[in-house]
């Protein structure tokens, strides 16, 4: 570190906080320069667990991702970047799952958003329906993701399960489906239990957000005699920006991790058709790929950063053209 | 605070900046994952000496490793036994879900500090296993006389030498309601391909679901996969020459067995593809499918589900009329038992597996589970096991599929059999799976 420089230009500086104008900075003791040291005491649990749990998982799983390490031998090899390599010729697992994945994030930030946000405008006046709904939507979200799964496992089921069953009492046969067994549909029919998981707790931001704009708003754009969707527009829409871009963000992420309902909706089903990257991953590790699941696994980090971006960006772009 | 009044030298900031970089980096280093070891791979961590006959008292304390939740009560009447008889022993039963201890269990036994006495399931973790030195060679112990000569497969390393004793024995091909089938007048299980057919058209027209499939699950989705290329494979080891690349997923007799699978589609229930084991079951107990496409390990679910009817084994024999099968079932020796060499209580844990080798008490493990076991001499109690012995002396092959010992790879192998028995054409099935076989195959 170069020593500070003794020539200043401008103003005076202001003198800091527990230190004399004029009074020499060397003179100053440790303890004025740095805090009181029980100061560094009071972050350190949390650093200690951030460096175990978070920076040296991420830092080890750039060192597997070079190696052919199979998750259990004494040694490995280093096969540079070997794993990368297969991964960017298209396997065709790993092309698959990223596909599922993508589709599967789509729908959900599409419609969980959507069925939010629209829940949250109908519920946002207290009354006691609405508390009542409100309760009655965020059920879901209380409940684990295992029970979730094993609830739709039966709604799902081709044979005996609720959706067809209610479809064919209605006279809809031609709708029914096996559902996850379906190869092209069954990543939708994830989506949809995902979406109902988790709308409840997008409801909730949605609502904070709208609590938060300001009547006047409202009033002052009535005055002008404004109409219900130039309102949304013109008046909703940008003040609950923040609140949309959270929600984005987080359902993204969300979707992209989703792995425990996969596991608890019957796995994997032989065609493949519900493989997402967290699945994949899981089963490469599982498969003794220890090397090559770290592989996947910084591409996996390396989409979800990207789309993160890419949608703070969106947000960002929309709120500024608001 | 401005700029000017920020103070010389480094701030609580950086310092806390620098803190967490060098303790990430120390941390990481001190971690230096799974050794610092570079070049070859080590070798296979089996040990070349035969460690002799037990001998000593059992008096310690050990940890038995397995997934067997729904034998604990079992196991645990056997364990105080095995603790009166030998006072001072204890064991405990560490028991982990089976998708677990298919994922985790080599990386929690391998410090020893779990699983004395450990298990394993056949194929991809006994070979990982082996392949990390985890189990002790037990071919010079003298209760693995106990066991019937021809299931212990399973549990011998490529030189052939014993590490693990298979010691529950199923038979993974369909079960049969004999009540139904009879009455679409087969006495007895048709004998090839166009008989299978035939059967399964009778049943058919009859109101039946022939055969109940469990398609969205690939543990059970799969076992049929065993009886389809039994009699098909050119020879005993063909699928262990599609993960090395020496036959492939679009070689002749592969793709008569999918074509095989193909015409079973009329014959498997409505949405197959999307159907889970339970309702399957469920379908085989209520009598609305004929035969169930799992194996003898749900002879007891399915009489908890209220199956009143004799059940029998029924594989499709898929050779032509007045062709001889090579075999008549399939059969897999799993749970193979064995003894952790990084444990520190090898006697206590070679008696143990010694105890439970003794005819009498296999028995009453084989009647409190319902399951045949390779032992030698067992008296089976349970009606269904009684009427099922006689596939102990049957010519059954050792189930093909877990000759793939690749998860993806017996997935894509197994999921092109589940494609086209769900509609897709047999060469682009194949075609699929033999790309996954050419990019999972180490080299």
């Amino acid at each position: 570190m170069s020593a500070p420089s003794t020539v200043r230009t401008g103003p005076a500086p202001t003198p800091a906080r527990g230190t004399s104008a004029g009074r020499p900075r060397k003179h100053r003791g440790w303890r004025q320069r740095f805090g009181h040291p029980a100061f560094y005491l009071f972050p350190l649990p949390a650093l200690v667990v951030y460096v175990i749990f978070f920076a040296v998982p991420t830092v080890q799983a750039f060192q597997y991702a070079v190696t052919d390490w199979d998750g259990y031998s004494a040694g490995y090899r280093s096969v540079g970047l070997d794993n990368f390599e297969q991964l960017a010729r298209g396997d065709d697992l790993f092309v698959n799952a990223m596909t599922n994945s993508l589709k599967f994030m789509l729908v959900v930030v599409v419609f969980q958003t959507l069925f939010s946000l629209v829940l949250a405008s109908m519920l946002l006046r207290n009354s006691r329906s609405s508390t009542l709904l409100r309760a009655v939507f965020f059920l879901p979200t209380i409940l684990s993701s295992v029970s979730v799964a094993f609830v739709w496992k039966f709604i799902y089921d081709p044979n005996f399960g609720l959706a067809n069953s209610a479809l064919k009492s209605v006279g809809l046969d031609s709708l029914t489906s096996s559902f996850l067994g379906d190869e092209g549909k069954a990543i939708y029919f994830l989506a949809i239990t995902q979406v109902w998981f988790h709308t409840g707790q997008m409801m909730v931001i949605f609502i904070a957000g709208l609590q938060q704009i300001p009547r006047e708003l409202y009033e002052a754009a009535a005055i002008d005699g404004v109409g219900r969707w130039q309102r949304f527009r013109h008046v909703t829409w940008p003040m609950i920006a923040p609140a949309t871009g959270i929600v984005i963000a987080y359902t993204t992420i969300q979707s992209f991790k989703a792995f425990d309902l996969v596991l608890g909706l019957g796995g994997n089903p032989p065609q493949g058709s519900l493989d997402i990257l967290s699945t994949r991953i899981y089963t490469s590790f599982a498969d003794s790929r220890f090397g090559y699941a770290a592989a996947e696994s910084i591409v996996f980090m390396a989409v979800i950063a990207l789309v993160t971006l890419i949608q703070r960006r969106t947000v960002k772009l929309t709120q500024s053209g608001a | 605070m401005t700029e000017h009044s920020r103070p010389s030298g480094p701030s609580r900031r950086r310092l806390l900046r620098a803190a967490v970089a060098g303790g990430t980096v120390a941390t990481a280093a001190a971690c230096a994952g799974p050794g610092t070891t570079r070049g070859p791979r080590p070798g296979t961590g089996a040990p070349s000496d035969v460690p002799p006959p037990v001998s000593g008292r059992a008096t310690d304390h050990i940890s038995f490793a397995h997934w067997r939740a729904e034998d604990k009560k079992i196991l645990g009447e056997l364990i105080d036994d095995f603790t009166r008889r030998n006072p001072g022993s204890k064991v405990r039963q560490d028991i982990s879900p089976a998708q677990d201890y298919q994922a985790n269990a080599l990386q929690r036994l391998k410090n020893g500090s779990i699983g004395d006495v450990l298990t394993a399931f056949r194929g991809a973790q006994f070979a990982d296993m082996l392949k990390a030195g985890l189990f002790t060679e037990l071919s010079a112990q003298t209760f693995a006389d106990e066991y019937l000569p021809h299931y212990s497969r399973g549990g011998r390393d490529e030189a052939g030498r014993l590490f693990g004793l298979p010691y529950q024995l199923v038979f993974p091909m369909p079960l049969a309601n004999r009540d139904l089938l009879e009455k679409a007048g087969y006495d007895k299980a048709p004998q090839n391909w166009d008989a299978y057919l035939d059967l399964c058209d009778k049943l058919k027209s009859r109101g039946k679901v022939p055969l109940a499939w469990p398609g969205a699950e690939p543990g059970n989705a799969g076992q049929l996969f065993n009886a389809m290329v039994m009699n098909n494979a050119p020879g005993d080891d063909a699928c262990a020459r599609i993960a090395s690349g020496k036959a492939k997923v679009t070689d002749d007799w592969f793709l008569k067995v999918l074509d095989q699978y193909a015409q079973l589609r009329p014959f498997v229930q409505q949405k197959a593809g999307g159907t889970q084991v339970e309702p399957a079951q469920q379908m085989f107990a209520k009598g609305t499918a004929a035969m169930l496409a799992t194996g003898s390990y749900h002879m007891a679910a399915v009489r908890q589900l209220g199956a009143k009817f004799p059940i029998e084994l029924v594989p499709p024999i898929t050779v032509d009329k007045g062709e001889r099968p090579r075999y008549v079932g399939t059969h897999n020796a799993t749970f193979i038992l064995g003894v952790n060499a990084a444990g520190k209580h090898s006697t206590t844990a070679l008696r143990f597996i010694e105890y439970l080798s003794d005819p009498a008490v296999a028995g009453r493990y084989a009647n409190g589970t319902a399951q045949h076991l390779t032992v030698a001499g067992v008296t089976y109690k349970d009606k269904d096991l009684r009427d099922t012995q006689h596939w102990l002396e049957r010519r059954t092959m050792l189930a093909p599929r877990y000759q793939i010992e690749d998860i993806d790879m017996l997935n894509a192998v197994e999921g092109a059999c589940a494609k086209v028995l769900t509609g897709t054409s047999a060469g682009k099935a194949a075609e699929a799976a033999q790309r996954v076989v050419d990019q999972r195959r180490p080299g």
